[in-house]
C-alpha cells in the first residue's frame, strides 16, 4: 500500500512538471518546451542546405531550409527579441511549426513545475513572444511560445517569396540544361 | 470621529521618487519591499523596468520616475507594491512595484481636488506638514507613461 501511495504520487509530480530546455541569445536566457523543439543543429551543419531569402517585410528571416519535405524558415532570435546582433551556432528546429530559431548557446534541460502568467502590465509584443516566466534559480525566464515567432501575415509572405526563389532556380536548372 | 470624517480623512502611503513625494492610497498598498534583485527580459512595453519576485508572485517593476520628475533615478533601491487595476471597470487586480527609496511613511489627511492644469494622474492633492503633495493614480500614471517619450520602448534587457 505505502509502495502503491509513493508511486501515484511521484507520477502526479511527473505529470505536473515540465521539461523545458534553457538556451541564451546574447546574455539573455530563455526557455522553450522540450516537446516543441524537434532538432538541435549546428549552424554549419545547416549551412549547405539553407537557402538565402531577403524580404523586406520580415527582415528577421534571411534563410529558408527544407527538412523532411518541409520548408522551415530561419528567424534570428536577435532580430524578434530586438536585442544586440551575435553569432549564433545553433539552430533550434521546431515540431509542428515551419519556424527555425538561431540561438547562441543551450544553456541545459531543466524541469519545471510552474510556469507563472505574464502580468498583464505587459502589454507590448512580449504578449506574443512568451506563454509565460518561469522562476529557476532565482532567475525569472521567459518561457517562449512556439508560434510567435512568425504571423500567420508573415508566414504567407514567406510562402510567396520561397515559391519565387523555387521558380527561379527551376528556371535556371532548365536554361543550365 | 463620525463615520462620515473617517471617510474623508484617509489613510496615505507617502513615498519619495526622485526629489519629490507623492502619496497612494494606503489600502491600495500590499507592502514596501526591501532590495531585491530586479529581473529583466526583452519585452516592448514602455515603463516596465522589469520583474521582482516577492512571496512567490512575480511582480512588474515600472520605473516611473521618468514621468513624474522627468529624469531616471538610480537611488531607489526599494519597491513599494500597490494593486493596480486592470480592464475597463476595474475587473481585475495585479500587485505592481514602484521602485522607491525605501522613506515611505503613513499619513492621514484629507484629499483636496487636484491642482489646476495637473496631470490626469494626479488623484488630488494632501496638505501634509506645510507641503503639497499629489496622490497618484497609478491605473493614470502608468498609461500616461505609455505615450510619455522618456520612457523608449526598451527591447533589450537591461543589465
Amino acid at each position: 500500500m505505502k509502495i502503491a501511495a509513493q508511486d501515484s504520487s511521484k507520477a502526479r509530480r511527473a505529470r505536473s512538471s515540465e521539461a523545458v530546455i534553457l538556451f541564451c541569445i546574447g546574455t539573455q536566457t530563455f526557455a522553450i518546451a522540450a516537446d516543441a523543439v524537434q532538432e538541435i543543429r549546428s549552424t554549419d551543419s545547416l549551412a549547405a542546405a539553407a537557402i538565402e531569402m531577403e524580404l523586406a517585410e520580415v527582415p528577421k528571416v534571411r534563410h529558408l531550409v527544407e527538412r523532411s519535405h518541409r520548408t522551415y524558415y530561419v528567424v534570428s532570435g536577435c532580430a524578434h527579441f530586438g536585442l544586440r546582433v551575435t553569432r549564433p551556432t545553433l539552430v533550434l528546429i521546431l515540431r509542428q511549426i515551419r519556424t527555425a530559431v538561431l540561438v547562441d548557446s543551450i544553456e541545459r534541460m531543466a524541469d519545471v513545475s510552474q510556469v507563472h502568467a505574464l502580468p498583464q502590465a505587459f502589454q507590448g509584443e512580449e504578449r506574443h513572444w512568451y506563454r509565460g516566466l518561469i522562476y529557476l534559480e532565482d532567475r525569472v525566464i521567459p518561457v517562449i511560445k512556439p508560434d510567435g515567432f512568425l504571423t500567420r501575415e508573415e508566414f504567407a509572405r514567406l510562402d510567396r517569396a520561397s515559391k519565387a526563389i523555387e521558380a527561379r532556380h527551376e528556371m535556371e536548372g532548365a536554361m543550365r540544361a | 470621529m463620525s463615520g462620515a470624517d473617517k471617510q474623508a480623512r484617509k489613510s496615505w502611503v507617502l513615498l519619495h521618487v526622485g526629489n519629490r513625494r507623492f502619496a497612494l492610497p494606503a489600502e491600495s498598498v500590499v507592502e514596501l519591499a526591501p532590495p531585491v534583485r530586479l529581473h529583466n527580459f526583452p519585452h516592448t512595453s514602455r515603463l516596465l523596468a522589469g520583474v521582482i519576485v516577492r512571496r512567490g508572485r512575480i511582480v512588474p517593476v515600472y520605473d516611473v520616475a521618468p514621468v513624474l520628475c522627468g529624469r531616471e533615478s538610480s537611488v531607489h533601491r526599494f519597491y513599494l507594491i500597490a494593486e493596480r487595476a486592470f480592464g475597463l471597470s476595474g475587473e481585475t487586480n495585479e500587485p505592481s512595484a514602484i521602485p522607491v527609496n525605501g522613506e515611505c511613511e503613513l499619513a492621514t489627511g484629507e484629499m483636496q481636488p487636484p491642482q489646476q492644469n495637473a496631470p490626469s494622474y494626479f488623484a488630488g492633492t494632501l496638505a501634509i506638514e506645510n507641503e503639497n503633495i499629489d496622490v497618484l493614480d497609478l491605473q493614470k500614471l502608468v498609461s500616461a507613461g505609455s505615450n510619455h517619450p522618456d520612457a523608449a520602448i526598451q527591447a533589450e534587457a537591461r543589465p
